[in-house]
């Protein structure tokens, strides 16, 4: 009885303001700093897959830095954003290079700015509604407002309760072409108060044979995150 | 029939001024259609040397559904550059030589000159051949290189557009970065060689690459994605390519030139559509203009045409001779005609015609010619073409009643 009528309620409420469920997501998909370990599995279209082992390490102010530690190919490469500016450092080459937000991220479907660049209340506009459809969730319809980003569009579906956590996406190009598409899954609570989806499909709609698997195995929101972490010269040390 | 052949001559010849004038209409016209005709098939002629012997090849084998790819991810679709599969292809009768090549994508980093320590990187497309084989299947790719430009195992050479983006030095130190065969990144060191000149205006940012470098950076190391194919004579280059085609098997697919660079056939395909229209055009002013003399010469000659009758000549053979007039003025202005415009194709052609498109950097050589069956097919559209426009006049000279035509009405 009670169930039902919670849901009842649920159902019938007013969508709430868009920034406070874009604030919510990008507290569960990008917290403010987190230490994170992480595999992606690329699938590519001639049906073999490779996997990328990874840190990930997030601080404020929109730094990320990524170091590989497999596959041997890239082992020693590490990945670092710091603003609008992505950087790749080569162990062989020495040197740092810059890499666009919008390229794939190593072998894989996500691009850079999915993995190095997930939070969307800066830089999207938009509407919250109701999706007949997927009835527990709000559809997000967001519009970029900053050129830099790498999709001009977004449809986001997040769960009404817990507010903000994912459930799918779809990314678009300026014309309105759908690039990629995410299936969030398996919600897992990684400590401190940290629930996110731990497994990330994304989808190629471009070369619809190839699709790539993130998976976190580890997230601590609550490690110290250092800020010399995030400059150049630190690269590679 | 002879007899009224040799009427028509004379009679052409009767009124000297308006038949030199109506000549002179035809051979101007002609001359200048069979002059546009050959310039256009010289400076086609030069775009296919250009395709054949500066990028392309005449043909390529590629991996079956490799171009069907090429939007996503052709590297996975290589092959080992292995001796067997060249010399198969060598075999064949009418191959001369034969290149492998990478087609991949990457990013491209100079070292800055200042101490800004990032500098920009630019997205490129790169062809990656071999320093050495690749000049048997096209030697004029080297003709598109800028002055002193070194290309060697250790140096890249950049397309115009990108060496303007960068305001690239020979020999600064250039980084190409790029997804490898397993789409993992990979970075390499090269040297910049120089420039290359775009052949088609407009050209995306573009490099060539040596073989062995990307073969490093795609950790492709005896692979590739493509063979170039030279031929000795491109017209028997179906024929080759379908013998090829055999040699190699259905786990390769071969493409001509122009099945490669469909967009080149395409603007070939407009040009001569309006080269088709203009010569139409013309055709039907001079025609117009030998149905308008014979007209005349019918109206003139009433009285003639009237006595003609009244000793016996039948109004079919009336006919006849005004056909017959009609085809000899427009067989000697078409005479004319070619032969002003194989003058003028000859003297072109000696000389060879040397301009600059507009947004394109590269000199372009055309030398025009006519093929025999344009020059046969212009004689018997003229020929043909007068004959049909004066059937109206000859037939009206038919129809003339000998009484009235006689007493000049």
């Amino acid at each position: 009885m009670t169930t039902s009528l919670l849901l009842a309620l649920m159902l019938t409420a007013e969508p709430p303001a868009l920034k406070e469920v874009l604030t919510k997501y990008d507290a569960v998909m990008a917290p403010a700093t987190f230490k994170a370990t992480a595999t992606m599995t690329a699938h590519r279209d001639d049906g073999t897959t490779r996997g990328y082992k990874m840190n990930i390490l997030k601080g404020a102010d929109d730094k990320s830095r990524i170091w590989f530690q497999e596959p041997a190919a890239v082992r020693g490469q590490e990945m670092l954003r710091n603003g609008e500016n992505f950087w790749v450092y080569m162990p062989n080459l020495k040197r740092a290079l810059r890499l666009a937000s919008r390229d794939n991220f190593q072998g894989g479907d996500f691009n850079n700015a999915d993995v190095l660049r997930a939070s969307y209340a800066a830089d999207y506009q938009g509407t919250v509604k109701e999706d007949a459809a997927k009835p527990e969730t709000w559809l997000l319809e967001l519009k970029s407002t900053n050129p830099d980003t790498s999709y001009d569009s977004i449809k986001l579906w997040v769960l009404k309760s817990p507010l903000g956590i994912p459930v799918r996406g779809e990314y678009f190009t300026s014309s309105g072409k759908m690039l990629r598409s995410a299936e969030f899954s398996d919600v897992k609570d990684f400590g401190n108060g940290h629930k996110r989806p731990s497994h990330v499909v994304m989808r190629n709609e471009i070369a619809t044979q190839r699709f790539s698997e993130m998976h976190w195995d580890a997230v601590d929101t609550a490690a110290p995150v250092g800020d010399g972490k995030f400059s150049l010269s630190d690269l590679g040390h | 029939m002879n007899a009224l052949l040799s009427m028509a001559f004379r009679n052409v010849l009767r009124n000297r001024r308006r038949t030199l004038i109506t000549l002179a209409a035809v051979a101007v016209g002609i001359t200048a259609v069979g002059g546009i005709r050959g310039v256009l098939n010289g400076l086609q002629d030069s775009m296919t040397r250009g395709s054949i012997r500066g990028t392309l090849g005449a043909m390529q084998v590629h991996r079956t559904g490799y171009l069907a790819n090429v939007m996503s991810t052709p590297l996975s679709l290589d092959f080992a550059n292995d001796d067997a599969l060249v010399k198969k292809v060598l075999a064949v009768k009418g191959v001369t030589a034969v290149a492998p090549r990478i087609q991949f994508a990457g990013s491209l980093t100079l070292s800055a000159t200042d101490q800004d320590d990032s500098p920009e990187a630019l997205f490129f497309g790169a062809t990656a051949i071999d320093p050495v084989l690749e000049r048997q299947v096209c030697p004029d790719r080297w003709k598109l290189f800028t002055d002193d430009t070194v290309f060697d195992d250790t140096h890249v050479v950049l397309g115009d557009a990108l060496a303007a983006a960068f305001g690239a030095k020979h020999d600064s130190e250039a980084i190409l970065l790029a997804p490898d065969r397993d789409g993992s990144l990979n970075g390499e060191l090269a040297q910049v060689g120089g420039a290359m000149r775009a052949i088609m205006p407009g050209e995306m940012k573009i490099a060539v690459v040596p073989l062995s470098l990307a073969q490093k950076l795609l950790r492709m190391e005896g692979r590739v994605t493509e063979l170039a194919v030279a031929i000795d004579d491109t017209s028997h280059l179906e024929a080759i390519a379908s013998q090829v085609r055999a040699a190699v098997g259905p786990e390769f697919e071969v493409h001509t030139w122009a099945e490669l660079a469909p967009e080149r056939k395409t603007i070939m395909g407009i040009q001569n559509g309006v080269s088709n229209v203009v010569a139409v055009v013309f055709l039907l002013l001079m025609l117009l203009g030998v149905a308008n003399t014979m007209l005349m010469s019918v109206l003139e000659r009433t009285r003639e045409v009237g006595t003609m009758m009244a000793v016996g000549l039948t109004r079919g053979s009336v006919m006849v001779l005004f056909l017959l007039e009609a085809l000899v003025l427009g067989a000697m202005g078409a005479a004319g005609g070619l032969a002003g415009a194989s003058t003028i194709t000859f003297i072109l052609a000696k000389r060879g015609i040397h301009f600059t498109p507009p947004n394109s950097s590269m000199e372009i050589d055309v030398y025009p010619f006519m093929t025999a069956a344009f020059t046969v097919g212009v004689m018997f559209a003229a020929v043909f073409g007068a004959v049909l426009f004066s059937l109206y006049p000859a037939w009206r000279a038919s129809r003339l009643r000998p009484v009235e035509a006689l007493a000049g009405r």
